[in-house]
């Protein structure tokens, strides 16, 4: 039998002071970076004009933006897109969304036009055209925000059913605290926030979400024991006794999202970079979020004495157990 | 639960996934010869997003630019009828048109290659109207005044300029001079939208511009003066000048005389003495001497009212407005009757064909603009498919490989079942017939990793019994009993997270939630139910294996 990382005894929970300043400081630095410089919304959001083109011969970014801007498309993005004749072009500014609102189509058909006058009828090709008027990012922006909150809020009331409302509350926070990382980093990575970004952002919270019920579920059977230990050991305990596990679903997780990232294609690779980030984050806040989390609320509201366990278990056996000792350390 | 039973049961589960993946002839609408014809086609029965088979998307949203609409809700019900005759009559394979919220049209037609087209179809309003040419030269009468108003207009400008560049305020200081002395710049007054410029505005400023055409009530303009003129006419001061009953509008076609291009502007009587509502039929057709006309026919009461107008207005020119653009305007020789045809100019029949569609699905009840559109080539869809399964077969032999490496045997039974998970799911997604987007095949790709999770907590639960000297058959009952609560739980609370996606979601986003809610269904089945039995058909046919097992 191959074991890894069987039968460990590692204090994780002692080190959360420095990962809560690592992670701080990581959260500080992208949203402080958020704050010099708005996030990188995708036209999704903002509204404006997306188009990918396809050229028989390499052209030169200069002259694609010269032409650009005689047509009166100032400030437009210029990307290369993968191959040296792949481009995607991006009008997202005020003026160009404004224009969007007479007709989504508008700024992409003058900027075909323009370019196929240039370069030539047959030289350029219209791979992939989005145009977005204002109104709909708006709406879209306000959809993700609700989706986050709505999945929360459903997440707090099926923990704390199925755990108790100081797991549930950890939990959540642990997760919130994954966003926080998630977009510090597609800030830092420079990546546009779509909205396929938004969905690998909610599979991160999904994902950091198991992870964290797998180590709680873990907690709450090792409490139901009702081992004479402090909540800080069981949690450590807990850590360790999940930790094979956590390493090999982490470590399939991740080869499936490196197959994303490197052979998926241009257009998914920042949903992959989002779930290769999210894996780490989600991973990290289940250890040094959620478990010290919970032992700060166990300290502020204390469970009463006697019905800890039964609380924080479902099952009729429970009842018949000691109450542990009181979880500060 | 008898062995024999769950063997059933996933016998069961894997032929109804297979027959639900099983290629299928289904009647479609398909392009041959670049007409579209009904047709049986054989295929997987698994739906693709646009942006895995190239097409067009577009939201609609009521235009109200030109006048507010009251009852939103009810227009865009209207609107949605007759944008869906539209396309039905157009031909796309398997479109989709439906209202979303209360005041959007969702149209998204997959396999679209002329994106252009399919666009002008669904959004021309199609309003037809046959009015009648000013014959009493209103507009020459209103001539002066508009040429006043107008002459205001330019000094305001070129003062204003004064104020900024010293090019521009020699200009404006020199019209100044020029301009009519005794008026005197009123500022509040006049209009400051003219984007006029500095080359026009003083005497005649309006009259220059136009000059009567051939028939009564026509003028043309040339072509270069076609923006300031329609500039002018929107100019709410300008407007008002106008004469009352009258209204103005532009022609579709241009004229060109000596060389020059010119677009004839049209003085109509406001009344149409008939609207396109009564139509009843049209189609294109050619004519040898008129070119590509559409050919259309009334029903009886708009028969009727058609001939006593036309009969009044013997001699008339009757314009034929369509979209407030006037197409042509014959003269009226007789009373016309349930028939008449309106030519199409220069135009080809494509256009007729197209116009002839858009005047029988109806006129839209109010105008629509796009809010939202993307088209995505049917190249780059086919390339997104090519990469999504190159990553998902490298992310499965990945995953094969890692759980071989690590649980052996119990690996093997993981990947065997992880094989069906793959099946179930996919059949699932063509069960509800589900499309499948770019971040669904990442989402799928992504399931598989998570789907062995739950393999994995079970197979380190199955250790940890071990590890405390129980039997094999036992570690395996007790794996499979304490790891359920984390499976489900984990499960479900992932499970609310796609469904709270799937609510808010749109498009691409939506067929990620459905992909990753059947993704995990699949793995709970897979991961509980059917390695479980593999575990027990292992049991019960190898009787020394009871000793040990390899995990």
């Amino acid at each position: 039998m191959l074991r890894i990382l069987h039968d460990t005894n590692y204090d994780f929970i002692r080190w959360w002071k420095v990962m809560a300043g690592i992670t701080i400081a990581f959260i500080v630095l992208g949203l402080g970076s958020l704050a010099i410089k708005a996030p990188n919304w995708s036209i999704e959001f903002t509204g404006g004009t997306l188009m990918q083109l396809n050229f028989t011969q390499p052209p030169d970014v200069g002259e694609i933006r010269s032409t650009l801007d005689a047509a009166g498309i100032h400030g437009a993005e210029i990307q290369q897109f993968g191959t040296p004749r792949d481009f995607t072009v991006r009008a997202q500014n005020a003026e160009q969304v404004a224009a969007q609102s007479k007709g989504a189509a508008t700024i992409a058909n003058t900027i075909e036009s323009v370019l196929k006058k240039k370069f030539g009828e047959n030289a350029v090709r219209v791979v992939r055209k989005e145009g977005v008027g204002p109104r709909v990012g708006q709406e879209l922006k306000r959809g993700a925000i609700i989706a986050i909150l709505l999945s929360f809020l459903i997440t707090l009331v099926y923990l704390s059913i199925r755990f108790e409302w100081r797991f549930a509350l950890a939990a959540v926070i642990a997760t919130s605290h994954d966003v926080f990382t998630t977009v510090a980093f597609l800030k830092l990575m420079h990546l546009e926030i779509s909205l396929t970004v938004v969905a690998g952002l909610l599979t991160v919270l999904g994902y950091s979400l198991n992870d964290t019920i797998i180590i709680f579920d873990r907690v709450r059977e090792n409490l139901r024991k009702g081992r004479k230990e402090s909540l800080y050991d069981t949690l450590n305990r807990s850590i360790n006794e999940t930790l094979p596990r956590s390493v090999m679903t982490h470590v399939t997780t991740f080869a499936a999202t490196l197959a994303l990232l490197l052979f998926a294609g241009e257009v998914i690779r920042p949903f992959a970079w989002v779930m290769s980030f999210g894996i780490v984050t989600g991973t990290f806040s289940s250890m040094y979020v959620a478990a010290p989390i919970l032992l700060w609320i166990e300290r502020k509201w204390p469970r009463k004495t006697g019905t800890r366990t039964s609380s924080s278990t479902a099952t009729p056996t429970s009842r018949t157990r000691r109450s542990t000792a009181t979880a500060t350390r | 639960m008898n062995l024999k039973w769950r063997i059933a049961i996933i016998l069961g589960l894997t032929a109804a996934s297979i027959w639900a993946l099983f290629p299928r002839t289904v009647v479609e609408r398909v392009k041959r010869n670049g007409v579209f014809v009904y047709d049986t086609v054989r295929r997987v029965p698994l739906k693709r997003g646009l942006d895995l088979q190239g097409g067009m998307h577009l939201a609609l949203d009521i235009d109200e630019s030109k006048g507010a609409v009251a009852d939103k809700s009810k227009a865009i019900d209207n609107a949605l009828k007759v944008v869906r005759n539209r396309i039905d009559e157009f031909g796309v394979s398997e479109p989709v048109v439906q209202k979303a919220g209360n005041d959007r049209i969702i149209v998204e037609l997959p396999g679209i290659d002329d994106p252009q087209r399919a666009q002008d179809v669904v959004q021309k309003s199609a309003f037809l109207e046959f009015q009648i040419t000013d014959k009493t030269q209103a507009l020459e009468k209103a001539l002066p005044r508009i040429n006043a108003l107008l002459k205001d207009t330019k000094v305001n400008v070129a003062s204003s300029a004064t104020a900024t560049t010293k090019d521009t305020a020699t200009q404006g200081l020199q019209s100044l001079f020029t301009a009519d002395t005794t008026k005197k710049t009123d500022s509040t007054k006049t209009d400051t939208t003219a984007a006029a410029g500095s080359t026009v505005g003083g005497p005649g400023a309006f009259s220059k511009l136009i000059q009567p055409g051939q028939l009564p009530g026509q003028y043309i303009v040339a072509q270069s003066d076609v923006d300031l003129v329609s500039q002018y006419l929107s100019m709410p001061a300008v407007q008002a000048a106008l004469p009352p009953g009258k209204v103005v509008r532009w022609a579709s076609d241009t004229l060109s005389f000596g060389g020059r291009i010119y677009r004839p502007l049209y003085v109509l009587d406001a009344k149409p003495i008939i609207t396109g509502q009564y139509l009843t039929d049209a189609k294109p057709n050619t004519s040898p001497t008129e070119g590509n006309l559409v050919e259309f026919t009334m029903n009886n009461e708009g028969a009727r009212r058609f001939r006593t107008e036309t009969g009044r207005h013997i001699k008339d020119y009757m314009a034929i407005v369509l979209d407030q653009r006037v197409m042509t305007a014959p003269i009226i020789q007789g009373a016309i009757g349930a028939h008449g045809q309106i030519t199409m100019g220069g135009q080809d029949l494509q256009a007729a064909q197209d116009l002839a569609l858009v005047l029988r699905a109806g006129s839209l009840p109010v105008p629509l603009k796009v809010a939202d559109v993307t088209q995505i080539g049917a190249s780059l869809g086919k390339d997104s498919i090519h990469k999504g399964i190159t990553a998902g077969v490298i992310a499965i032999v990945l995953v094969v490989v890692v759980m071989l490496g690590y649980y052996r045997f119990s690996g093997a039974l993981a990947v065997a079942a992880l094989s069906l998970y793959i099946l179930y799911t996919l059949a699932a997604l063509a069960g509800f017939s589900a499309v499948l987007t770019l971040p669904g095949l990442a989402g799928f790709v992504l399931s598989i990793g998570i789907a062995v999770d739950a393999n994995v907590l079970i197979f380190e639960r199955i250790r940890e019994e071990l590890a405390h000297g129980k039997t094999v058959r036992t570690a395996i009952d007790e794996g499979f009993r304490h790891a359920m609560s984390a499976i489900v739980d984990s499960n479900v609370s992932t499970a609310l997270t796609a469904a709270v996606l799937y609510q808010y979601g749109t498009g691409p986003v939506r067929g990620f939630a459905v992909t990753l809610l059947a993704g995990i269904a699949a793995s709970m089945i897979t991961a509980i139910f059917v390695v479980r039995t593999f575990y027990m058909i292992w049991l019960n046919r190898s009787r020394s294996a009871q000793t040990s097992l390899s995990i």
